[in-house]
């Protein structure tokens, strides 16, 4: 009997899927999804989201196609995926509000995609679960109050995670991961 | 655009046999597994065409995770022929269309019951172990929703207590397989019914584990380079079992996880249980080209990686 063949879009999200559990199993070496750009964060919210969760944007175009997928719509305050193709000051405001679970279930902490740079701006420490000692990224297009709000919000096991994307990079920084931002040397 | 274009080929069943919504549900409890390390996420645990208890959870995790690109190898306390190893190989393959091994350095994909392969997984491997019973705590909780809460504290008081009974009463920690672990410095974890001697393979590993448990429908994972402890008191050690003096009667090999055979009018013989490996040593000792990878036991039972198995005078200080 010749194996079952997947279609175009269940191989789609099995490559997007296998990117998202490595980049979030080693958090600092970005993996490739078969998608760059908008058509990245929409292709995680197909290979994510279904009618049995939920999901926040702001972005109209990237709502009506994650709605194609079934999943509700709901606030940032409650949506346990989220997705910010830019991330602004207005935008932080929405992410302070987001589900970090409770220590009975801190699994119903959101799952966070945000669309950055990758190679370039910010220098970061990355450290925890996944990385052998620490690594340093370079991430731009993030607003630097990003990482406070991190800080201050996350504290594993509460927290969000989440999976920085640039063109079609994928970047995993789980709760776990402790994320220091490092001057520039002068 | 026409009707056939938008029609696939007739199939009797979906890709890796689980239905889209089940997939995304254990991709999405995956991520989330790998995000908490150690802590048991729920999931719905689908109906397959195999009992629970038989390792669906570890089938579920290899359906949802497995492509046509993949190499699988799927063992059963070490060996890749027994019945159970054999009927989940050759249902993933069907399923997946994935190429399946027996060697251990080759596969992506290694589900296992009971036992991790003696040859060190590298990075980009994927250890899946079936776990029959995933909390730890049941024998000083038997009620789950107790349990969770202790989680929830990290409460494990009556665990150090249990511990504590077992050293008083017979000298010695009494646990063999399953033996209670610590993971990230957070959560107490079952690490499935592995010996002890294979406990210390998922600290500080380089490969990803997940643990998947059917039946009782919890899932949870171990990433790469995260510390994973076992229980143990500052002057009383965890102890992996001894293997010393025991050789492999087909290999003339020591120092490796071992079947014991008791022989007929007394006395016992021994095998390794990784029989994956067996098959290398004798390839290897027949003159074939075979790579034999690093072990997480040398020749003289001493771990690879030096202060893991403390007190033992293998590296530890």
């Amino acid at each position: 009997m010749a194996a079952p063949m997947m279609s175009p879009a269940d191989a789609r999200q099995h490559a997007a899927f296998t990117a998202l559990m490595w980049a979030l199993s080693y958090p600092g070496r970005p993996a490739r999804l078969p998608a760059a750009g908008p058509d990245a964060l929409g292709l995680i919210g197909e290979t994510l989201v279904d009618l049995e969760t939920g999901f926040f944007t702001p972005d109209a175009a990237l709502a009506a196609r994650l709605a194609r997928t079934g999943g509700r719509g709901l606030p940032a305050a409650a949506a346990p995926y989220q997705f910010y193709p830019r991330l602004g000051p207005a935008e932080l405001e929405l992410l302070a509000a987001a589900p970090v679970g409770s220590h009975a279930a801190p699994d119903l902490g959101a799952t966070v995609v945000v669309g950055c740079a990758i190679g370039q701006g910010a220098r970061l420490r990355l450290s925890g679960p996944g990385i052998a000692g620490s690594c340093e990224v370079l991430v731009g297009g993030l607003p630097d109050e990003l990482w406070e709000l991190r800080a201050a919000t996350v504290r594993a096991p509460l927290g969000w995670d989440l999976f920085l994307v640039a063109g079609e990079l994928v970047l995993g920084v789980p709760r776990t991961t402790a994320v220091e931002v490092l001057p520039w040397p002068m | 655009m026409t009707l056939a274009e938008l029609t696939h080929p007739r199939q009797d069943y979906s890709y890796g046999f689980l239905d889209a919504f089940a997939r995304r549900e254990l991709r999405r409890r995956i991520l989330k597994a790998i995000a908490i390390p150690g802590y048991q996420v729920p999931y719905a645990s689908r109906e397959l065409p195999i009992a629970r208890g038989w390792g669906t959870g570890g089938l579920q995790a290899t359906l949802s995770v497995a492509g046509p690109q993949d190499v699988v190898k799927v063992i059963d306390q070490g060996a890749d022929d027994s019945v159970n190893a054999a009927n989940l190989r050759r249902f993933i393959a069907r399923m997946t269309g994935v190429e399946t091994t027996t060697d251990t350095a080759r596969a992506t994909i290694i589900q296992s019951r009971h036992r991790v392969p003696e040859e060190r997984l590298a990075e980009g491997q994927l250890l899946v172990l079936q776990v029959p019973d995933p909390e730890p705590l049941r024998a000083v909780q038997p009620d789950s929703s107790q349990a969770r809460e202790m989680h929830a504290d990290a409460d494990y008081a009556q665990m150090w207590l249990s511990l504590y009974e077992q050293l008083v009463r017979f000298g010695r920690f009494m646990q063999g397989a399953s033996y209670p672990v610590i993971v990230n410095r957070r959560y107490l974890m079952s690490p499935s019914p592995i010996p002890r001697w294979d406990t210390p393979a998922l600290h500080q590993s380089a490969h990803l584990t997940i643990l998947s448990a059917g039946r009782e429908k919890r899932l949870y994972a171990v990433p790469p380079y995260t510390d994973v402890r076992p229980i143990e008191f500052d002057d009383v050690f965890f102890q992996v079992e001894d293997q010393a003096g025991r050789v492999c009667m087909i290999t003339g090999a020591a120092q490796k996880f071992m079947d014991e055979l008791p022989q007929p009018g007394g006395g016992s013989r021994f095998r390794i249980s990784d029989t994956g490996y067996v098959e290398k040593l004798l390839a290897a000792a027949r003159g074939e080209p075979t790579a034999i990878g690093p072990t997480y036991y040398d020749d003289q039972g001493r771990f690879w990686m030096p202060g893991v198995i403390r007190g033992r005078g293998d590296g530890d200080s």
